[in-house]
Protein backbone atom coordinates (compact mmCIF):
# COMPACT_ATOMS: atom_id res chain seq x y z
CA UNK A 1 0.00 0.00 0.00
CA UNK A 2 1.40 3.75 -0.91
CA UNK A 3 0.43 6.65 1.04
CA UNK A 4 -1.67 8.83 -0.25
CA UNK A 5 -1.79 11.60 2.05
CA UNK A 6 0.73 14.49 0.52
CA UNK A 7 1.33 15.88 4.08
CA UNK A 8 2.01 16.01 7.71
CA UNK A 9 -1.36 15.68 10.11
CA UNK A 10 0.08 18.18 12.59
CA UNK A 11 -3.33 19.86 13.15
CA UNK A 12 -4.96 19.09 16.53
CA UNK A 13 -8.24 17.62 16.49
CA UNK A 14 -11.73 18.80 17.11
CA UNK A 15 -11.94 17.10 20.84
CA UNK A 16 -7.92 18.12 21.80
CA UNK A 17 -8.79 21.62 20.91
CA UNK A 18 -12.00 22.10 23.56
CA UNK A 19 -10.87 19.65 26.20
CA UNK A 20 -7.80 22.25 26.36
CA UNK A 21 -10.33 25.63 26.15
CA UNK A 22 -12.27 23.79 29.31
CA UNK A 23 -9.50 23.96 31.04
CA UNK A 24 -8.10 27.11 29.89
CA UNK A 25 -12.04 28.71 30.48
CA UNK A 26 -11.84 27.01 34.28
CA UNK A 27 -8.40 28.77 34.89
CA UNK A 28 -9.24 31.99 33.50
CA UNK A 29 -12.27 32.51 35.25
CA UNK A 30 -11.10 30.62 38.87
CA UNK A 31 -8.35 33.46 38.55
CA UNK A 32 -10.83 36.57 37.59
CA UNK A 33 -13.09 35.28 40.57
CA UNK A 34 -10.63 35.61 43.15
CA UNK A 35 -9.45 38.88 42.06
CA UNK A 36 -13.73 39.67 41.80
CA UNK A 37 -14.31 38.16 45.27
CA UNK A 38 -13.02 40.93 47.92
CA UNK A 39 -14.43 43.60 45.21
CA UNK A 40 -17.49 42.87 45.18
CA UNK A 41 -17.56 41.89 49.46
CA UNK A 42 -14.52 42.77 51.51
CA UNK A 43 -15.54 39.97 53.68
CA UNK A 44 -15.15 37.55 51.45
CA UNK A 45 -11.91 34.90 51.51
CA UNK A 46 -10.43 35.07 47.58
CA UNK A 47 -8.99 31.64 48.37
CA UNK A 48 -13.17 29.98 48.42
CA UNK A 49 -12.71 30.66 44.48
CA UNK A 50 -9.24 28.80 43.86
CA UNK A 51 -9.35 26.15 41.77
CA UNK A 52 -6.26 23.85 40.75
CA UNK A 53 -7.32 23.08 37.09
CA UNK A 54 -5.86 19.75 35.85
CA UNK A 55 -6.15 18.36 32.35
CA UNK A 56 -6.08 13.92 31.77
CA UNK A 57 -4.41 13.60 34.83
CA UNK A 58 -4.45 9.88 36.43
CA UNK A 59 -4.06 11.22 40.21
CA UNK A 60 -4.63 14.85 40.10
CA UNK A 61 -4.86 15.11 44.08
CA UNK A 62 -2.23 13.75 45.88
CA UNK A 63 -0.48 16.73 46.78
CA UNK A 64 -3.89 17.27 48.74
CA UNK A 65 -3.07 14.00 50.57
CA UNK A 66 0.30 15.16 51.84
CA UNK A 67 -0.70 18.47 52.79
CA UNK A 68 -1.68 20.06 55.65
CA UNK A 69 -2.52 23.19 54.85
CA UNK A 70 -3.80 23.59 51.20
CA UNK A 71 -7.27 22.44 50.13
CA UNK A 72 -8.23 23.86 47.37
CA UNK A 73 -10.59 21.47 45.36
CA UNK A 74 -8.99 19.59 42.31
CA UNK A 75 -10.63 20.08 38.73
CA UNK A 76 -9.57 17.32 36.27
CA UNK A 77 -10.57 17.98 32.96
CA UNK A 78 -10.40 14.48 30.57
CA UNK A 79 -11.85 13.57 27.38
CA UNK A 80 -14.78 10.33 28.22
CA UNK A 81 -16.10 9.54 24.95
CA UNK A 82 -16.98 10.51 21.34
CA UNK A 83 -20.34 9.71 19.25
CA UNK A 84 -20.20 11.10 15.81
CA UNK A 85 -24.11 10.67 14.50
CA UNK A 86 -24.39 9.72 10.45
CA UNK A 87 -26.90 12.25 9.77
CA UNK A 88 -24.45 15.03 10.88
CA UNK A 89 -22.26 15.55 8.78
CA UNK A 90 -20.54 14.42 5.54
CA UNK A 91 -18.98 11.31 4.48
CA UNK A 92 -16.28 13.28 2.60
CA UNK A 93 -14.82 16.25 4.90
CA UNK A 94 -16.71 17.62 8.10
CA UNK A 95 -17.97 15.24 10.69
CA UNK A 96 -20.27 16.19 13.55
CA UNK A 97 -18.69 14.97 17.06
CA UNK A 98 -20.50 14.70 19.95
CA UNK A 99 -17.75 14.67 22.87
CA UNK A 100 -18.42 13.98 26.31
CA UNK A 101 -16.09 15.59 29.01
CA UNK A 102 -15.55 14.70 32.27
CA UNK A 103 -15.07 17.54 34.47
CA UNK A 104 -14.12 15.69 38.31
CA UNK A 105 -14.11 18.25 40.98
CA UNK A 106 -12.61 16.86 43.87
CA UNK A 107 -13.28 18.39 47.44
CA UNK A 108 -10.58 17.76 50.46
CA UNK A 109 -11.61 18.68 54.49
CA UNK A 110 -9.69 17.92 57.85
CA UNK A 111 -11.98 17.41 60.67
CA UNK A 112 -11.32 20.15 62.85
CA UNK A 113 -12.03 21.94 66.28
CA UNK A 114 -14.55 24.39 66.05
CA UNK A 115 -12.48 26.61 69.09
CA UNK A 116 -15.00 26.10 71.35
CA UNK A 117 -17.06 22.78 72.46
CA UNK A 118 -17.88 21.04 69.31
CA UNK A 119 -16.09 20.36 66.32
CA UNK A 120 -16.28 20.68 62.33
CA UNK A 121 -16.47 17.13 60.67
CA UNK A 122 -14.39 16.49 57.93
CA UNK A 123 -16.98 14.38 55.48
CA UNK A 124 -19.46 16.38 55.67
CA UNK A 125 -17.22 19.75 54.88
CA UNK A 126 -15.04 17.97 51.76
CA UNK A 127 -18.91 17.15 50.35
CA UNK A 128 -19.38 20.43 50.56
CA UNK A 129 -16.33 21.60 49.04
CA UNK A 130 -16.73 19.51 46.19
CA UNK A 131 -20.21 20.60 45.50
CA UNK A 132 -19.03 24.37 46.19
CA UNK A 133 -16.26 23.66 43.33
CA UNK A 134 -18.67 21.81 41.41
CA UNK A 135 -20.88 24.94 41.55
CA UNK A 136 -18.37 27.15 40.22
CA UNK A 137 -17.42 25.17 37.39
CA UNK A 138 -20.85 24.77 35.89
CA UNK A 139 -21.64 28.37 36.14
CA UNK A 140 -18.50 28.91 34.68
CA UNK A 141 -18.95 26.69 31.45
CA UNK A 142 -22.89 27.28 31.03
CA UNK A 143 -22.59 31.17 31.08
CA UNK A 144 -24.11 32.82 28.36
CA UNK A 145 -20.60 34.45 27.27
CA UNK A 146 -19.70 30.91 26.99
CA UNK A 147 -22.47 29.17 24.54
CA UNK A 148 -20.00 27.62 21.87
CA UNK A 149 -17.09 27.73 24.81
CA UNK A 150 -15.42 31.56 22.66
CA UNK A 151 -14.74 28.59 19.83
CA UNK A 152 -17.79 30.14 17.74
CA UNK A 153 -17.06 28.22 14.76
CA UNK A 154 -16.18 25.36 15.44
CA UNK A 155 -18.24 24.53 18.59
CA UNK A 156 -21.76 23.90 17.80
CA UNK A 157 -23.20 24.02 21.32
CA UNK A 158 -22.54 22.70 24.74
CA UNK A 159 -24.73 20.95 27.57
CA UNK A 160 -24.37 19.57 30.93
CA UNK A 161 -25.35 16.01 30.45
CA UNK A 162 -25.20 14.51 34.14
CA UNK A 163 -23.57 15.37 37.91
CA UNK A 164 -22.47 12.40 40.01
CA UNK A 165 -21.04 12.59 43.15
CA UNK A 166 -19.42 9.77 44.35
CA UNK A 167 -19.27 9.18 48.25
CA UNK A 168 -16.89 8.17 50.68
CA UNK A 169 -17.98 4.66 51.66
CA UNK A 170 -16.83 2.14 54.15
CA UNK A 171 -13.24 0.83 54.48
CA UNK A 172 -11.91 3.42 52.26
CA UNK A 173 -8.98 5.78 52.74
CA UNK A 174 -10.53 9.10 54.64
CA UNK A 175 -7.01 11.27 55.53
CA UNK A 176 -7.55 13.87 54.27
CA UNK A 177 -11.82 13.01 53.70
CA UNK A 178 -11.89 13.80 49.97
CA UNK A 179 -15.44 13.73 47.87
CA UNK A 180 -16.10 13.97 44.36
CA UNK A 181 -18.70 15.14 42.17
CA UNK A 182 -17.86 14.62 38.01
CA UNK A 183 -19.75 16.81 36.14
CA UNK A 184 -20.18 14.99 32.58
CA UNK A 185 -19.94 17.64 29.95
CA UNK A 186 -21.03 17.32 26.43
CA UNK A 187 -19.51 19.68 23.49
CA UNK A 188 -20.65 19.36 19.70
CA UNK A 189 -18.01 20.16 17.82
CA UNK A 190 -16.47 19.99 14.31
CA UNK A 191 -13.95 17.26 13.13
CA UNK A 192 -12.21 17.43 9.69
CA UNK A 193 -9.93 15.51 8.27
CA UNK A 194 -6.89 15.54 5.08
CA UNK A 195 -8.78 16.78 2.16
CA UNK A 196 -7.88 16.02 -1.43
CA UNK A 197 -6.42 19.00 -3.62
CA UNK A 198 -7.89 18.43 -6.85
CA UNK A 199 -6.26 21.65 -8.61
CA UNK A 200 -7.64 24.60 -10.57
CA UNK A 201 -9.97 23.55 -13.35
CA UNK A 202 -10.44 26.95 -14.64
CA UNK A 203 -10.62 30.78 -13.79
CA UNK A 204 -13.55 32.35 -14.01
CA UNK A 205 -14.19 36.18 -13.35
CA UNK A 206 -17.60 37.70 -12.72
CA UNK A 207 -18.49 41.33 -12.33
CA UNK A 208 -22.24 41.97 -10.19
CA UNK A 209 -23.42 44.87 -11.02
CA UNK A 210 -26.85 46.50 -10.97
CA UNK A 211 -29.09 48.57 -13.88
CA UNK A 212 -30.53 51.52 -14.04
CA UNK A 213 -34.06 49.79 -13.19
CA UNK A 214 -32.41 48.17 -9.97
CA UNK A 215 -32.27 44.93 -11.42
CA UNK A 216 -28.78 42.75 -10.22
CA UNK A 217 -26.81 41.60 -13.66
CA UNK A 218 -23.58 39.84 -13.84
CA UNK A 219 -20.85 39.78 -16.49
CA UNK A 220 -18.41 36.57 -16.60
CA UNK A 221 -15.10 36.63 -18.52
CA UNK A 222 -13.75 32.88 -19.10
CA UNK A 223 -12.16 31.40 -21.70
CA UNK A 224 -14.66 29.11 -24.23
CA UNK A 225 -13.48 26.92 -26.81
CA UNK A 226 -16.08 25.99 -29.24
CA UNK A 227 -17.05 22.36 -29.30
CA UNK B 1 -10.82 -21.00 80.25
CA UNK B 2 -12.43 -21.16 76.71
CA UNK B 3 -11.45 -21.18 73.54
CA UNK B 4 -12.76 -18.16 72.93
CA UNK B 5 -11.73 -16.58 76.03
CA UNK B 6 -8.03 -17.84 75.30
CA UNK B 7 -7.86 -16.09 71.84
CA UNK B 8 -8.77 -13.21 73.31
CA UNK B 9 -6.37 -13.20 75.91
CA UNK B 10 -4.02 -13.91 72.88
CA UNK B 11 -4.64 -10.84 71.14
CA UNK B 12 -4.68 -8.38 73.78
CA UNK B 13 -1.34 -10.36 74.41
CA UNK B 14 0.13 -9.35 70.67
CA UNK B 15 -1.42 -6.15 70.97
CA UNK B 16 0.93 -5.12 73.78
CA UNK B 17 3.91 -7.07 72.69
CA UNK B 18 7.34 -5.33 73.57
CA UNK B 19 9.03 -7.08 71.55
CA UNK B 20 6.35 -7.58 68.99
CA UNK B 21 4.54 -4.48 66.59
CA UNK B 22 2.67 -2.93 69.66
CA UNK B 23 3.05 1.19 69.28
CA UNK B 24 1.97 3.42 71.84
CA UNK B 25 -1.53 4.99 71.28
CA UNK B 26 -3.02 8.23 72.93
CA UNK B 27 -6.98 8.19 72.79
CA UNK B 28 -9.01 11.11 73.81
CA UNK B 29 -12.62 10.82 74.27
CA UNK B 30 -15.25 13.48 73.75
CA UNK B 31 -15.31 14.63 77.32
CA UNK B 32 -11.25 15.41 77.08
CA UNK B 33 -10.17 12.55 78.92
CA UNK B 34 -6.73 11.62 77.50
CA UNK B 35 -5.46 8.24 78.25
CA UNK B 36 -2.29 7.68 79.97
CA UNK B 37 1.00 7.99 78.88
CA UNK B 38 3.51 4.86 79.32
CA UNK B 39 4.75 4.07 81.77
CA UNK B 40 1.58 5.06 83.56
CA UNK B 41 -0.89 2.28 84.48
CA UNK B 42 -3.40 2.04 81.27
CA UNK B 43 -1.12 3.53 78.93
CA UNK B 44 -2.39 2.21 75.47
CA UNK B 45 -0.64 0.22 73.13
CA UNK B 46 -1.95 -1.34 69.76
CA UNK B 47 -1.01 -1.62 66.37
CA UNK B 48 -1.01 2.15 64.46
CA UNK B 49 -0.95 1.90 60.83
CA UNK B 50 -0.76 4.74 57.94
CA UNK B 51 -0.84 3.36 54.69
CA UNK B 52 -1.05 5.32 51.31
CA UNK B 53 -1.97 2.47 48.65
CA UNK B 54 -5.06 0.86 48.59
CA UNK B 55 -7.09 -1.09 46.56
CA UNK B 56 -10.39 0.19 45.71
CA UNK B 57 -12.96 -2.34 47.01
CA UNK B 58 -15.53 -1.70 44.71
CA UNK B 59 -13.54 -1.75 41.50
CA UNK B 60 -10.61 -3.95 42.58
CA UNK B 61 -8.34 -1.13 41.49
CA UNK B 62 -5.08 0.30 42.86
CA UNK B 63 -6.30 3.84 44.15
CA UNK B 64 -3.99 6.60 45.49
CA UNK B 65 -5.25 6.81 49.11
CA UNK B 66 -4.07 7.51 52.96
CA UNK B 67 -5.96 4.96 55.13
CA UNK B 68 -4.62 5.64 58.94
CA UNK B 69 -6.03 2.53 61.44
CA UNK B 70 -5.28 1.99 65.07
CA UNK B 71 -6.33 -1.23 66.48
CA UNK B 72 -6.71 -1.69 70.59
CA UNK B 73 -7.55 -4.35 72.62
CA UNK B 74 -11.46 -3.63 74.59
CA UNK B 75 -9.43 -4.23 77.80
CA UNK B 76 -6.97 -1.56 77.44
CA UNK B 77 -9.75 0.48 76.74
CA UNK B 78 -11.87 -0.10 79.68
CA UNK B 79 -9.29 0.63 82.16
CA UNK B 80 -9.68 4.36 81.35
CA UNK B 81 -13.02 4.70 79.76
CA UNK B 82 -14.79 1.58 81.11
CA UNK B 83 -17.91 0.54 78.52
CA UNK B 84 -17.33 3.55 75.95
CA UNK B 85 -15.66 2.46 72.77
CA UNK B 86 -14.41 5.17 70.28
CA UNK B 87 -16.52 5.92 67.43
CA UNK B 88 -17.10 8.26 64.84
CA UNK B 89 -19.38 11.45 66.04
CA UNK B 90 -20.73 13.60 63.43
CA UNK B 91 -22.64 16.03 66.00
CA UNK B 92 -20.95 19.57 65.45
CA UNK B 93 -21.49 20.19 69.21
CA UNK B 94 -19.28 17.80 70.82
CA UNK B 95 -15.88 16.71 70.37
CA UNK B 96 -15.21 13.63 68.91
CA UNK B 97 -12.99 10.70 69.74
CA UNK B 98 -9.54 11.52 69.17
CA UNK B 99 -6.44 9.10 68.19
CA UNK B 100 -3.00 10.52 68.27
CA UNK B 101 0.58 8.28 67.37
CA UNK B 102 3.58 9.08 65.80
CA UNK B 103 4.87 7.63 62.45
CA UNK B 104 8.12 5.71 62.57
CA UNK B 105 9.86 9.09 61.90
CA UNK B 106 8.72 10.19 64.67
CA UNK B 107 6.34 12.86 63.87
CA UNK B 108 3.14 13.05 65.81
CA UNK B 109 -0.31 12.06 63.54
CA UNK B 110 -3.58 13.45 65.40
CA UNK B 111 -6.79 11.95 64.18
CA UNK B 112 -10.48 11.94 64.53
CA UNK B 113 -12.14 8.39 64.65
CA UNK B 114 -14.38 8.66 61.36
CA UNK B 115 -14.90 4.57 61.63
CA UNK B 116 -14.96 1.54 64.17
CA UNK B 117 -15.44 -1.59 63.65
CA UNK B 118 -15.59 -3.34 67.51
CA UNK B 119 -15.48 -7.07 67.45
CA UNK B 120 -16.96 -7.76 71.02
CA UNK B 121 -16.41 -11.45 70.46
CA UNK B 122 -12.72 -11.37 70.27
CA UNK B 123 -12.33 -8.00 71.86
CA UNK B 124 -10.57 -5.98 69.55
CA UNK B 125 -11.32 -2.27 68.03
CA UNK B 126 -10.40 -1.18 64.85
CA UNK B 127 -10.68 2.37 63.89
CA UNK B 128 -9.99 4.26 60.42
CA UNK B 129 -8.78 7.31 61.06
CA UNK B 130 -9.22 10.78 59.62
CA UNK B 131 -6.83 13.74 59.86
CA UNK B 132 -8.18 16.34 63.00
CA UNK B 133 -6.57 19.55 63.18
CA UNK B 134 -7.41 20.46 67.21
Amino acid sequence: MVSVLPNLIDKQDGFEIVRDQIGAILLAETNAQQVLAPLANPAQNPADYALKIYSEAFNPWESQRESAADLTPVINVWYDTGNFPRGRGNTVEKQIHEGIFNIDCYGFARSKTDGATGHVPGDVEAALEAQRALRLVRNILMAGHNTYLQLRGLVAGRWPQSITVFQQGIDVAKAPQVVAARLAFRVDFIELAPQLDYGTLDFIAIDVNRALDGSLYFEADYDYTTP
Amino acid sequence: MSLRETASADARAILNDAAGFRWPVSVTDPAGVVSPVAPAVGALYGFGNDISQLIDPETGQVVSGRLPTVALHLDDLATTYGAALPESINDRTIKPWLVSFDDITGNTLNFKVAQSNPDRGLGIITCELEFYDG
